[in-house]
């Protein structure tokens, strides 16, 4: 893969990485649904209690709403042709289940399909509470 | 004898001790034997019983994640010898190397016996197979490592792991695949994502795709 291939792959897949984003920020599965391949699957710990299907995803981010102050930062985006991998640290979570000041550390594999980079698997890390600065 | 999925605080058997940790039965007879796995015997006239105590065995379970043995290599490909595990990162990071060895163990042997100990039960797979787009549940990869065969010429190289607390990634380059299925000296890049499950990493996830000859 030569240069420009790889940074226009690239913004292909930050592109469908801001579908996540987005959703999250905004409280709305439908936003980020398109980001993920039907056949997509999503694992981690909240807590001690195991996570699993990207319905329990979608089902979080609309039971937990907006989450206006997240801070995402793109970590890694690494491409094989057809397949990649991108690692997203999100911090500043809130919301009805995230409480407040949240951080999360993502692992996303994503799949290049006629229609696009699909999410094809999430999983996740969610940080053990932080404690303010200011406190 | 108790069904197995029955809550029960005894396993009474060699079969269920080795169906609760995941492994054969040959292994957690050697673990007894060499690691100090608590099985306990229950004499009669003619031949002697087994048992263990679940909370026995996460006990011993806990304790060995947190100091790791190594693994033999009559059953995995032999790992470089370990020295005493300095810090954690390098126990977590040796962990899942050992996970990854099942997945490599039973892709040159041609056996999916070998690495169903890898994967959690609900993996998936994905990628391009011959240029068709594929989704699928491991036992897909099962069915296709029996189907293939030995691929003895294997060479894997890690390419990265990376490790955020309760989740990694694992990137392997395979080269020289071969087999009824991989054809002659294939290459393969494989992306797995793991999760850590009571103390043990499992493969969630295999992202495969396959070389251009």
């Amino acid at each position: 893969m030569t240069k420009s291939e790889y940074l226009t792959e690239y913004d292909k897949i930050v592109q469908t990485m801001q579908k996540y984003i987005d959703g999250s920020k905004q409280g709305k599965s439908e936003i980020m649904r398109p980001a993920f391949h039907p056949d997509a699957s999503f694992f981690g710990y909240a807590g001690d209690q195991l996570a699993v299907g990207t319905k329990f995803l979608f089902d979080w981010i609309d039971k937990n709403g907006p989450a206006p102050n997240i801070e995402p930062r793109v970590v890694s985006v690494d491409i094989l042709d057809s397949i990649a991998v991108v690692r997203l640290e999100v911090s500043g979570w809130s919301g009805n289940l995230a409480g407040s000041g949240v951080r999360m550390s993502d692992l996303f594999t994503l799949l290049k399909t006629s229609s696009g980079w699909k999410i094809i698997h999430k999983a996740f890390h969610w940080h053990a509470a932080e404690r303010s600065q200011a406190a | 004898m108790p069904e197995r999925n029955t809550p029960q605080k005894t396993l009474e058997s060699w079969k269920q001790i080795a169906a609760y940790l995941d492994r054969s039965e040959r292994t957690v007879r050697r673990w007894e034997a060499s690691e100090g796995l608590p099985v306990h015997r229950r004499e009669h006239e003619k031949q002697d019983t087994v048992f263990a105590f679940r909370h026995e065995i996460e006990a011993w379970t806990r304790r060995r994640t947190r100091f790791p043995e190594p693994i033999s290599a009559d059953e995995l490909e032999s790992l470089p010898a370990l020295k005493p595990i300095p810090n954690a990162y390098l126990a977590e990071h040796d962990a899942i190397t050992r996970t990854m060895h099942c997945y490599i163990a039973g892709a040159r042997a041609g056996d999916s016996d070998l690495m169903r100990p890898a994967f959690h039960p609900t993996a998936t797979i994905s990628g391009y197979c011959q240029g068709v787009e594929y989704t699928g549940s491991v036992e897909h990869v099962f069915q296709w490592i029996d189907q293939n065969g030995p691929a003895s010429n294997i060479t894997p190289r890690f390419a990265r792991i990376e490790i955020i607390e309760t989740i990694a990634v694992v990137h392997l380059e395979v080269e020289r695949w071969s087999g009824k299925l991989a054809g002659a000296n294939a290459r393969a890049s494989d992306v797995f994502t793991l999760l850590k499950c009571n103390g043990e990493w499992k493969i969630t996830h295999k992202l495969f795709h396959w070389h251009d000859h």
